[in-house]
Order: structure tokens, then sequence, then C-alpha cells
């Protein structure tokens, strides 16, 4: 069975006055219809730009996809027109973003926005597109979805407001839903309803859902399959059970570990030291190796390719020879 | 005991009434809308009462105001009614500035949207022909644009048109370029908006408010302008107004000051209502001045 989403070798670069960066480097990622997919990594991980490249919404220029394919139910959209991909946009793939304060537009009500998107794909008229945006404004959990429909968005609270976006993002019942870090804006407690919510929609739809996140709590309660991502490249990939039980990468690691845990008794919490560094700044070997301390002089010189040792795929030396 | 308050029902609040609720509040700004209307009201009634030609000579010519009860205002140095020429042209007045202010929001808007929204070389060839217009003295270009096509009405605010919508497509740019980076502009594009839609649907609404303010002020300033070219001697010489009345009487103005103080006033209560709802739109648009 061919995925639904499937990115091979994706390249993508950025014209900045250091000079042509690499945001992605041959990003590999395949997501099969249904499922979740979690994408974690720190800021600045090129998470976010996958996304945008998946819907073609790398602002262009600086950016550029300088290489490798994104296949959507085999068809290939980094040479589709403009026109298939507005087409493909909203209907057969959304985007639901991280800031629900800020990604509605402020002077229309909710209920016409969301009927906005339903006329953009569907040819029906302004009243039942209306009535079609209340009941999925219902079926987002938003109470007394007549009089919400009539709000503004600086009416509804963050949670509410993201709601909303959900509401749009599935009002043409996409295959594919991306979320990018869809609760970081928001309360733990609304958090947890966010992605019931989430996990609800993609029974009923059947949506493929990419979760894109750096809180490996999400990860756990969402995602079948994990890919870690580090620097614009994908270093660790399988599934969730096997990245947070047995992770193999020292990034990965890192970033269990940092997952406060009560039962071990954790007095502080736990970090990885140092930042991801300026894509300007990548040498030739494993952009990790300057926070890693597993690092050898192979790992400065010599980029580690993504292959399986032992549990599951990493791009790691240390890993594959056996180090740790 | 008492009965439990029941909680109002809460009722959404369009952009549109808050700006109005605001702008309710701003004494000034209401004093302006009310002389405003005033103003319009006595130029429109007040030409029914005073069915005649404004050209016509009527009387002796600088008949001072109050000494004849059939001409209140006096008479110009050609013996024509000043309340008549007041009255018939006011609209006029008012026609070219609203018409004028109308020419210079519909290409500011449009240029300054494009330039903001695509950027790159489409901004920086648009900006470089705004600029060109910029540089240019604005009232000796409209001179010669009036002098070009022959004064008439529509040559005026064409005129005035043309030589003031630079401010404007800066503005229109300016704004442009800070809401097209905002999250709902992408969000937009995510849903599968065409550029057209974005630019006109989802950017304009939201830069609406200070355009809206830029376009109550530009009508004081085309105002002004029509005065300015009709004192010149450049106003169409067959439609009376008010700037028109000031330019004619001008040479007299030692001997009888009447012909052109009192249209003078007009034009400075009718810009200075129409500036103060510009302020008072101002004010409303602003969230910062907007209780929460």
């Amino acid at each position: 069975m061919s995925a639904l989403l499937e990115i091979e070798d994706l390249n993508v670069t950025f014209n900045t006055r250091y000079g042509a960066v690499t945001a992605l480097d041959s990003v590999s990622l395949h997501v099969n219809a249904g499922e979740t997919l979690g994408v974690v990594g720190e800021s600045g991980c090129g998470k976010s730009i996958t996304a945008l490249s998946v819907m073609g919404l790398i602002p262009s220029p600086p950016g550029r996809i300088a290489g490798g394919s994104i296949r959507l139910n085999g068809e290939e959209l980094t040479t589709a027109s403009p026109a298939r991909m507005r087409a493909i946009r909203g209907a057969e793939a959304a985007m639901i973003f991280q800031e629900p304060m800020t990604s509605l537009n402020p002077v229309f009500t909710v209920g016409a926005q969301i009927a906005e998107a339903i006329m953009l794909h569907q040819k029906v008229g302004a009243d039942q597109a209306m009535r079609a945006a209340v009941a999925l404004l219902d079926r987002v959990g938003i109470p007394s979805p007549d009089a919400r429909a009539r709000d503004y968005p600086h009416q509804l609270s963050g949670g509410m407001r993201q709601r909303v976006m959900i509401a749009m993002a599935v009002s043409c019942r996409p295959k594919m839903l991306i979320a990018d870090e869809p609760t970081t804006a928001l309360d733990v407690t609304v958090q947890a309803q966010i992605f019931d919510l989430l996990n609800e929609i993609q029974r009923d739809f059947g949506a493929a859902i990419v979760l894109i996140t750096h809180d490996m709590g999400a990860i756990a309660e969402m995602a079948d399959r994990v890919a870690v991502m580090y620097a614009g490249r994908v270093i660790e990939g399988a599934t969730a059970d096997d990245v947070l039980d047995h992770p193999q990468h020292p990034y990965a690691r890192g970033l269990i570990d940092c997952i406060p845990n009560i039962a071990k008794g954790d007095a502080a919490l736990r970090e990885i030291p140092g930042v991801v560094p300026p894509l300007h700044l990548l040498g030739a070997g494993c952009a990790f190796a300057a926070r890693c301390a597993h690092a050898n002089n192979r790992c400065h010189t010599e980029k580690p390719k993504l292959a399986a040792h032992g549990h599951h795929p990493a791009a790691c030396h240390a890993v594959q020879e056996g180090r740790i | 005991m008492t009965e439990p308050t029941v909680p109002e029902p809460y009722v959404a609040e369009s952009p549109g009434r808050e700006a109005w609720r605001m702008y309710s509040r701003n004494r000034t700004a209401l004093f302006g809308l009310g002389l405003l209307f005033v103003i319009l009201a006595i130029t429109f009634y007040g030409s029914f009462f005073y069915a005649g030609d404004a050209y016509d000579i009527v009387w002796a010519p600088h008949e001072p105001p109050m000494v004849t009860p059939e001409f209140p205002l006096g008479t110009d140095y050609l013996g024509r009614d000043i309340v008549t020429g007041m009255l018939k042209g006011g609209g006029p007045t008012m026609a070219v500035g609203a018409a004028a202010a109308l020419i210079t929001m519909v290409i500011g808007v449009s240029l300054g949207a494009l330039a903001g929204f695509y950027g790159g070389w489409i901004d920086t060839a648009l900006m470089r022909f705004t600029e060109f217009f910029q540089v240019l003295p604005a009232l000796l270009f409209a001179m010669v644009l009036v002098t070009l096509f022959s004064p008439s009405l529509w040559t005026i605010a064409f005129a005035i048109g043309v030589v003031s919508w630079p401010q404007t497509a800066r503005l229109t740019r300016a704004e442009f370029m800070k809401i097209k980076e905002l999250e709902y502009v992408t969000a937009a594009r995510a849903i599968g908006a065409k550029n057209t839609r974005i630019i006109w649907k989802v950017i304009l609404p939201n830069a609406a408010p200070p355009l809206i303010v830029s376009a109550a002020l530009t009508i004081g300033v085309a105002i002004l302008f029509e005065a300015g070219l009709s004192f010149l001697g450049l106003g169409d010489p067959n439609v009376m107004s008010w700037g028109l009345m000031i330019g004619a009487n001008r040479d007299q103005l030692l001997d009888a000051w009447w012909p052109v103080t009192f249209p003078g006033l007009a034009i400075f209560l009718t810009v200075l209502a129409v500036s103060l709802v510009g302020d008072g739109l101002n004010d409303a648009f602003n969230p910062k001045l907007r209780e929460r």
C-alpha cells in the first residue's frame, strides 16, 4: 500500500544575507491514511518548514524547494501549478496554526470565515455554507454554535478559537491535516481537550494528521509514528512507542530525558545543553555533535546517514558504531 | 429574597458598530458630524428657497450685507446675490472635494495595495512611479493639468486626485506590508484563497481604518485645493463654487469685504467639519483609545 503523503529527499533552501542556507536537508517522511505522524524537535529544526512545503506555502522568495519530491495521494506537489495547489489547499490538505489568537481574520465573524472556506471549494450558496459552518462549530464542541457563528474572533477564548480553526480546517473533509503546534499557545487543560477533539475528528473524518510539536507528552498521547528532526534533517524515525521507550539518537534521548518524571524523583528540570546551531554555520559533520556527549572525530567531519541499526533507524555514528 | 439576575444575552458587536459607539462618545467629532450635516442640509434645501441663478445680476453692485432685506449678505462687484451664490456654490464645492478624494483613494489604494502585497520589483517600480508624482509641486502640477484639459468640475477633481494620491499609496503600502505577514493571511492561503481574494477580502478590510480616516481628511484638503485653483482663476467658470466667488471678488477686497469673507467662512467651516469627522474616525478606529 502506498502512503497518503510521501516526502522524499526534500531540500529547501533560503536566501539569506549569509548566502543560501539549507533549511531542509534530504528530508524523507511518509504518512499513511488515517494515521498520526508526530514531528518533534526544538524551534528552528525545520518542522514548520516541512509543513509549509507540503502546503506549498514556503515564502518565496527567499525560500525555494531545491530538490526532492512531495507526493499527496500519488500526485506530485512540487511541480503542481499554482491553481492546482490552491485547489488542494483546504480541500485535500488543510493546516491548523500555532496561534489561534492571530490566525483568524479579526474583521469577519467566525461563521463567515468558515462559510468562506467551504464556498472556496464547494459549489454551495451562502446560506447553505453558513448552515454547514454552524454544524461544524457544533461538531468541534462549541456551545450554542448558532450564536457563536456570529461572534468575532476577539470575542472567543484561545481554546474556542482553536476549535474554530479546526472546524475551518476540516470543513472540506481533507485527507491530510497538518497541525503546527496546535496547542502551544493554550492552557494545559485546554490542550488536552484539543487533542481529544483532534483524535475524534480523525476517527470521524478518517484524516491523516501530521502533528508538529516539541511536546513529547503530546507525542505520547497522539502519535502513531514519530520523526525526530534536528537542524533540517530527520535524525530518527519509528513508531511512537519505539522512540519514546528506546530512543536511539542522543538528541532523541535528550528530548525524552527532558520530560520531568516525578516517579524518578526529579528535583530540577533537565535540559539539553546548547542551542540548535544557526543554519549558515552548519559544518561538514553531524549538526548535533557540538552538543553531544558521545561525539568523536568522525561526528565532527562526516554527516551520519539515517540507517537502521539495532532497534530502529537513527542518523548517528555513535549508535551505528555501537558506542551507545 | 431577590430574583437571581439573569445574565444579559451576549450580543456580538460588529467592528463598524463598535467604531460608531466609540465615535459617538467623542463630542468634538459629533459636533463635526453635526456641522457637516447642517452645511449639507442648508446647501441642499436652501437652493429651493433661492431658486434664482447665481450668475444673475439682481441689484446694484457692492450692496453691503444687512441693508436690503432681500439680500441679507449683500451683492458682489457685479450685483449678484451672495446668498444665492453661497447656496448654489456649496454643492459643487463639496462634490469636487468628494470626487477628488474618491479618485485619490482609488489610485492610491490600488497602487499601494499591489506594491505592498507583491513586493519585489513590482513594489520598486510602483514606488519609483509614486515618488515621481510626489516630488512634483502639487499646486503647480494641478494648475498645469487643469489648464491642459480646460477647467471644468471634472478636470479639477481629476487634477486634485492625480496630485494627491501618492500619500494614500504610501499609507496603503505600509499597511499591506504589515498585515500580509500576519498569520491569518497565511491561514487564508492555507484554505486555498487566491491572491486577489487575499488582497481585497482579507487584507483591505483590516487596512481600512487608517484609509477611511485618510479619505475623510483628503476631502477637506481637496475642498481647499479647489478653492485655491478657483482663486487663481482656474475654477470652472460655468459652475458657481465658493472658491470661484472668492476668486472673482478678490480684486475688490478692500472696497467690499463681504463677497470674499462669506464664501471663505463657508469653506473654513466645511473643512473644519470634515477634519473633525476625520479625527473622530481616527480615534474611533484606534484600538489603543478603545476600552476593552
